[in-house]
């Protein structure tokens, strides 16, 4: 598998950062997570760990290093991970309304094919050339008046219901689970999981036009940069982790990921530096750049009076 | 074992040859920029050539650390920020951003600009959403096009015109700011240095055929962010309107709200065929300045006129 990874996540402008993501990988198969959490007091941070953290250790007992049925293990460890969240509440005796509770989206490469599942308004895209290819539909109140006709996707933006969600891990009902299409990927293709935080201050355009053809490592701090500022004085957490597939990059983006180099059972939640690829340049004297510099500087001097 | 860092930026107070670095103003994937002051105390715009995968500043250092096997690339890409210094230093424009200085320190290069305290035009669309007033676009877009018009003339096309690089000072006299993509006009980058674009601004032409780029591929953008100007919302990327248009006329969309004549002339900028669009800055600025004709005879004459266009198009 060849990838560029990079995950980042921010308070914004709330006392805690209750989001949690993390991505995890062996030598065939690659887990990303974003969980975004609810609930009274530091509830909601519990929640999001124990989501991801269930996700990522179940990934390192099962992905040795693939994992036998990437769909059965979304269902099941997201399952399970929605009972760790209620046994965590019981074991605290939370009342219902405090009981934690977490968005939850999961995606698994393994074979150039995705899979993904989610809970809740935490979104997965799916970008190629330029476009989102697919996006997963939020389990939102807003997303049923949308679907129903009742709201255009404009009007949505600032309605009040808009964090109003009905599937989540923990809670008293089952999590609604959407389950992806097996989705192949092709070099260049980008995923991105996030949570509303980052979607929801930005245009999908505005995420295509940040992650498309980019190094994520650098346009994914941008991207957040952007979003925080649209997120204004209330901006809330935000979670992003962008993954482009494959190579055939411009020169910048080379430091990518090899699975080959890592052992058969192990796995890796590090992002190993490789080495820019050195492609002959023409290479730019000391006498080059100052040749430059002092044209620019004659011409800065001819032109203002 | 930690994620990759992002370049600190130098520090508030720090003297870089004759400026005082007061705060960062920005940073991109490419460079830091800096608002300074000069030994007048006045202030002024630096940008910082600092490429974040070739290059990295930790916190405290001045220097950036540079690797032996990028050093190489990293000057290479040195080349851009020339070519963009190179063509802001023959502007002089009011409506086009002034370089005032160019120098080489801290192992990188250093491009000084002029400063002025205002927001960007993205940021006005931001704060007033669905509620710009025509005259607002025709007053800033008519000015905009005068430093436009100053560009093309010095045979340069900007290729990255859009609401965030258009800069609108407090007086509302807006400015055209980085020219990080103009280098194209000159060609000859070579295939390392991929062409930017901006999907929403950038034309057709921009990804299919930049042999057919013109100043008709700036105008374009300028239709686009004018149209970004009525909903804030921007058109269908080119590269899909190709595929399926799905563009919506500003003329339907924003019927009754602003007068048919901008519409109209949002939408003719907006042309996926370059030819059918403004030859030139000046006929768009033309349209631009046209007195909004009452409801008369003669408005019924254009629209049916641009109407018939528009029947022939297809």
């Amino acid at each position: 598998m060849k990838f560029t990874i990079y995950q980042e996540s921010r308070v914004g402008k709330r006392r805690n950062n209750q989001d949690r993501l993390a991505h995890c990988y062996s030598r065939d198969a690659l887990l990303m997570v974003v969980a975004d959490g609810m609930g009274g007091h530091l509830h909601g941070e519990v929640a999001a760990q124990i989501a991801v953290q269930y996700l990522t250790e179940a990934f390192q007992r099962e992905a040795k290093p693939r994992l036998t049925d990437p769909f059965m293990f979304l269902a099941g460890s997201l399952q399970n991970a929605h009972r760790a969240v209620q046994d965590y509440a019981l074991a605290k005796r939370l009342p219902e309304a405090e009981s934690p509770r977490t968005t939850c989206v999961a995606c698994i490469v393994q074979d150039s094919v995705a899979y993904w599942a989610h809970a809740g308004d935490s979104r997965l895209y799916t970008l190629r050339e330029g476009r989102v290819l697919t996006k997963t539909r939020d389990h939102s109140t807003v997303q049923s008046m949308i679907d129903e006709g009742h709201l255009t996707a404009a009007e949505a933006v600032n309605h009040p219901l808009r964090n109003r969600i009905y599937s989540c891990l923990g809670g008293v009902q089952n999590p609604q689970l959407d389950f992806s299409r097996k989705t192949t990927l092709q070099a260049g293709d980008v995923i991105a999981l996030m949570s509303d935080g980052v979607w929801g201050p930005l245009a999908d355009q505005q995420i295509v036009a940040a992650l498309h053809g980019r190094d994520v490592r650098q346009a994914v701090p941008r991207l957040l940069d952007e979003a925080e500022r649209m997120g204004g004085p209330n901006c809330d957490n935000l979670s992003l982790v962008a993954m482009a597939w494959g190579e055939n990059y411009g020169e910048e983006v080379t430091t990518s990921v090899e699975t080959q180099s890592l052992p058969f059972d192990g796995h890796s939640t590090q992002m190993p530096e490789f080495d820019h690829r050195s492609l002959p340049l023409p290479e730019l004297s000391d006498d080059d750049i100052e040749r430059a510099i002092d044209e620019i500087r004659n011409a800065i001097k001819k032109h203002s009076k | 074992m930690s994620p990759p860092q992002a370049n600190q930026p130098l520090p508030p107070g720090h003297q870089l040859e004759n400026y005082r670095i007061e705060r960062q103003l920005s940073m991109g994937g490419f460079s830091i920029v800096y608002l300074a002051y000069d030994e007048e105390d006045t202030p002024v715009a630096i940008k910082e050539y600092l490429p974040n995968s070739l290059a990295l500043r930790s916190a405290g250092d001045v220097l950036p650390t540079i690797s032996e096997e990028h050093r190489a690339t990293f000057r290479h890409g040195m080349k851009c920020f020339f070519e963009e210094g190179r063509a802001l230093a023959h502007l002089s424009h009011p409506n086009v951003v002034r370089v005032l200085n160019f120098f080489r320190a801290n192992e990188t290069v250093y491009m000084v600009m002029q400063y002025e305290r205002g927001r960007t035009l993205q940021e006005h669309i931001q704060k007033h959403r669905g509620e710009i007033k025509e005259t607002f676009i025709r007053n800033v877009f008519v000015r905009l096009l005068n430093g436009l018009r100053e560009v093309h003339t010095h045979k340069l096309l900007h290729l990255d015109i859009k609401p965030a690089n258009i800069y609108l000072r407090i007086d509302g006299n807006p400015v055209l700011l980085d020219f990080g993509a103009a280098r194209q006009a000159l060609g000859g980058e070579g295939p390392n240095l991929k062409p930017m674009y901006t999907p929403g601004y950038a034309a057709p032409e921009q990804y299919k055929a930049p042999d057919q780029l013109g100043p008709w591929t700036d105008i374009y953008a300028v239709g686009a962010s004018m149209y970004a100007c009525l909903g804030g919302t921007v058109p269908q990327p080119a590269i899909d309107r190709l595929e399926k248009d799905r563009f919506e006329p500003a003329a339907k969309k924003w019927a009754g709200k602003y007068s048919p004549q901008l519409l109209e002339t949002i939408d003719w900028c907006l042309d996926l065929d370059h030819h059918e669009r403004p030859l030139s800055v000046f006929a768009l600025q033309k349209a631009l300045t046209e007195r909004q004709p009452a409801v008369n005879e003669s408005t019924w004459i254009d629209t049916l006129g641009q109407r018939l266009r528009g029947l022939i198009k297809k």
